[in-house]
């Protein structure tokens, strides 16, 4: 469906996409994740066709997009702070795209007024939309973008200003929405558990490249680089391989390294300590506690070990 | 002492100067038009005329201000170009410019002997194009304020919802802009009704307004009656207007924090867009102080510079600065005070406003009724000046005061300052440049006064002004080109007034923006 072919794009000597290239798939979910500041925002306006692009071709069914102006192109995009119209209420919003697709107003509010029962927010037709909630507020950005069907929806941060309970609950939601119609999907996203939890596939982005794209089994299975497995949550990165909780051992006959940091939790502790490999954090259930570090204290030792058949090798990017 | 005596004790002399100077004369003209005023007065067709012409004018200025200015504001808000900045900051220069050189350099260039050839004296145009020069930048700024606090995403949300740019325009951005606009008119409206110099210079026999007939029936037939009635008119429509504006003002969103659409360079015909754009902006807003320049050097070649070592000419100089001076000491310390007094007070705020919005002439008319034994005063002169230039230091000062986070002072004196140094090492530093901007405007406004300096003034306190106008009347090509040379110089104050007010402090440059 989309394709990117060598797209780059630079602000003053700042490059935002250096050379990105890339596909989606019919009906797949694609998170681009990435560091704040990393371009992935302005990967989703050149897509949207709100910025230009430097070089490089982007295709959508074999077409280029390059003379397509943004409100022929079918792509609807989702922001951060949702962009609803203040001057219109929340039926005059989800109508919006519907009448400037010439729809004739009766059509467009019935169509509206279906969607809105999708998504749970029937009865909300006429209510400003300042009065809103942040959920429905988001309910209502995404019932807006969905009820035009576009032919790919863009998603810029959608649940990064609502709190963690809502986040999830929406997210799980958003996820099912996608899902039943079977709708393509870009969204950007600086939250990895957001970006494994919601995309069928992933793209780590840093510096306007594209490091890996992945499914997020894969990602996790075999980063591309040292910079990425440490960027999608792994704590023991060496440059040989990624040190997973299961690849370390404890035991009398483990070398000894020299215990760091201890920072206490729950149910047990997490040590960080200096070895031959370099620093490894680690964590010890009370159980395990008991039996292998029963005086543990910061400068004393730890018997630790990498059992290197269990390491994560990286990926050839 | 509590916050609120603290409040009254500051405010008592602007509160006690603004009832005396300004609330006491008005009432006092009220008191003395509604005796005079009658149904059969209204019924006179000259006077007819006068209020409909002065209504009309107003509203046809409102009109073109809006089918011109919004355009005109959406290049300037949407398009980047070189000098873009330049040209906002130019906006504001109108603020600063004396109506009577805006009204030399209209008669510079359509008037008996003007540049462009096309007499257009005696007609209805002279006073449009000028209420044009002066209001056309109020509803673009307006309207560019609006638009700036339209977020990007809402107008990219719009776009990708299949709306072209035009539909954008009228769904997204005219509805947000609306209520910025009708303000910006409300003011246009007031400024258009109740304005004299203008009025009077480019009006001619026929298209003068209520404000210039109340001149003349005071000033040369002594009919105070028939003057005092149509004051109390002209009270009423303004007084209408500034509530309306008031209130249209109460409206407006307060400006939350908004990521606004950067301005694009313009693309192929958008620079014909453009272009287009600064061109009409150049014809109302900077032909006129042009014209004025021209025909001023034209005077100074033909007459040479000695005609400037006139004995009246250097008596208005030197009574120009000698009041503005005085008008500007005045209103320093009354602004401050009542800004300090304003913190608190909206009532106070909305106070500060009286000057803004009440005509000149009636002013100047009810201080003549209230205090007829001081009418030769020079005090009373002063006090009127102060009167006008005041509230734009109380407002500029008050502005900046509301922006000062009320944690920088006092993390001043955690680190051990004493109130004094707090004010000297935090304070002052953060409030000089709104201070310096607010007396700007007041020497600004007391150089180019003029309405009340025709009505309360005597021979020997000739100023610029009232000399322009002087000489202006007077027949022969020589009084003309003085009066041109004399507007040039006034002008170039003004523009020294408008460089004080923009030129921007170390301390409050803008951080550049990264994109």
């Amino acid at each position: 469906m989309l394709q990117l072919d060598g797209v780059c794009k630079r602000f003053g000597d700042k490059l935002v996409a250096d050379r990105l290239s890339l596909q989606l798939a019919k009906g797949e979910v694609l998170a681009l994740l990435g560091p704040s500041g990393g371009g992935k925002s302005t990967m989703l306006k050149m897509i949207a066709g709100l910025e230009p692009v430097d070089s490089g071709r982007m295709l959508f069914d074999g077409q280029d997009l390059a003379a397509v102006p943004v409100e022929q192109r079918g792509f609807a995009l989702m922001f951060q702070d949702f962009a609803l119209f203040p001057h219109l209420d929340v039926l005059g919003n989800v109508c919006f795209g519907l009448r400037e697709r010439g729809l004739a107003r009766p059509a467009a509010q019935q169509q509206a007024r279906t969607c809105l029962q999708q998504l749970g927010l029937a009865g909300m037709e006429t209510r400003k939309v300042w009065t809103l909630s942040g959920g429905e507020q988001q309910r209502v950005a995404l019932a807006r973008a969905l009820v035009t069907a576009p032919r790919l929806l863009l998603l810029d941060e959608p649940f990064s200003s609502l709190d963690a309970d809502l986040r999830r609950q929406l997210q799980l939601e958003f996820r099912q929405q996608l899902q039943r119609q079977r709708m393509p999907a870009i969204l950007v996203t600086h939250d990895r558990e957001e970006a494994f939890a919601l995309a069928d596939r992933v793209a780590v982005l840093k510096d306007g490249r594209i490091v890996q794209c992945a499914s997020p089994a894969q990602l996790l299975a075999a980063p591309a680089t040292p910079w990425l497995a440490r960027f999608i949550g792994y704590e023991n990165v060496l440059e040989e391989g990624v040190v997973p909780e299961q690849a370390l051992c404890l035991g009398a006959d483990q070398p000894l390294a020299q215990v760091q940091r201890i920072i206490q939790l729950a149910d047990g502790v997490r040590v960080t300590v200096a070895s031959r490999d370099g620093e490894l954090t680690l964590t010890l259930s009370a159980r395990e506690l008991a039996r292998y570090g029963a005086n543990l204290q910061v400068g004393g030792t730890l018997a630790v070990g990498i059992d290197r058949s269990a390491m994560l090798r990286y990926a050839a990017a | 002492m509590t916050a609120r005596r603290r409040t009254l004790a500051l405010a008592l002399l602007p509160l006690a100067f603004l009832l005396l100077m300004s609330i006491l004369p008005l009432l006092r003209l009220l008191q003395e038009g509604q005796g005079q005023f009658s149904v059969g007065l209204l019924a006179d067709s000259y006077l007819q005329w006068r209020i409909v012409w002065s209504l009309l004018q107003a509203a046809a200025s409102c009109v073109a201000a809006l089918l011109v200015g919004l355009p005109l504001a959406w290049c300037l808000a949407r398009y980047q170009f070189p000098g873009r900045r330049l040209a906002l900051r130019l906006l504001m220069l109108p603020f600063v410019m004396p109506t009577l050189v805006a009204g030399m350099g209209v008669l510079a260039l359509f008037g008996p002997q003007g540049l462009l050839g096309i007499n257009l004296q005696d007609t209805p145009w002279l006073l449009l194009y000028g209420n044009l020069f002066f209001n056309l930048p109020l509803v673009i700024r307006a309207a560019c304020e609006g638009l700036s606090l339209i977020p990007a995403s809402r107008i990219a949300a719009a776009r990708t919802l299949g709306a072209t740019p035009w539909r954008v325009f009228w769904r997204v951005e005219w509805p947000a802009v609306r209520p910025w606009l009708w303000s910006a008119l409300c003011l246009v409206f007031l400024y258009c009704f109740s304005g004299f110099g203008l009025a009077l210079l480019l009006g001619g026999q026929r298209y003068a307004t209520v404000e210039v007939e109340i001149y003349q029936l005071v000033a040369y037939e002594l009919n105070l009656a028939d003057a005092g009635a149509l004051a109390v008119l002209m009270l009423l429509v303004t007084g209408l207007m500034a509530t309306l504006y008031a209130w249209l003002e109460r409206s407006l969103a307060a400006p939350l924090k908004v990521d606004p659409l950067p301005p694009r360079p313009p693309q192929g015909a958008q620079w014909l867009q453009l272009l287009a754009a600064l061109a009409v902006l150049l014809l109302f807003g900077g032909l006129p102080l042009l014209a004025v320049l021209w025909k001023a050097a034209q005077a100074l070649w033909l007459l040479g510079p000695d005609m400037l070592a006139d004995e009246d000419v250097r008596l208005a100089l030197f009574n120009s600065a000698r009041f503005s001076a005085l008008a500007v000491l005045l209103a320093a310390g009354l602004g401050c005070l009542h800004a300090l007094a304003a913190r608190t007070s909206l009532a106070l705020r909305a106070l500060a406003f009286l000057p803004f919005i009440v005509s000149p002439v009636c002013l100047a008319f009810g201080l003549l009724l209230l205090y007829p034994q001081w009418t030769a005063s020079l005090a009373l002169l002063l006090a009127t000046y102060a009167l006008l230039a005041y509230p734009f230091v109380a407002r500029s000062l008050a502005g900046a005061l509301d922006s000062l986070p009320p944690h920088w002072p006092q993390a001043a004196r955690s680190l051990g300052a004493s109130p004094l140094r707090t004010f000297t090492r935090v304070l002052w530093p953060l409030l000089q440049p709104a201070f310096r901007r607010g007396l700007a405007f007041a020497a600004a406004t007391a150089l180019g006064e003029f309405a009340v300096t025709l009505f309360l003034s005597r021979p020997e306190w000739l100023t610029l002004t009232t000399l322009i106008y002087q000489r202006l009347g007077r027949p022969g090509p020589d009084n003309a080109a003085l009066a041109m040379l004399l507007s040039a110089v006034l002008m170039l104050l003004a523009l020294l007034a408008f460089v004080a007010i923009e030129w921007p402090s170390a301390a409050e440059r803008p951080l550049k923006k990264e994109s």
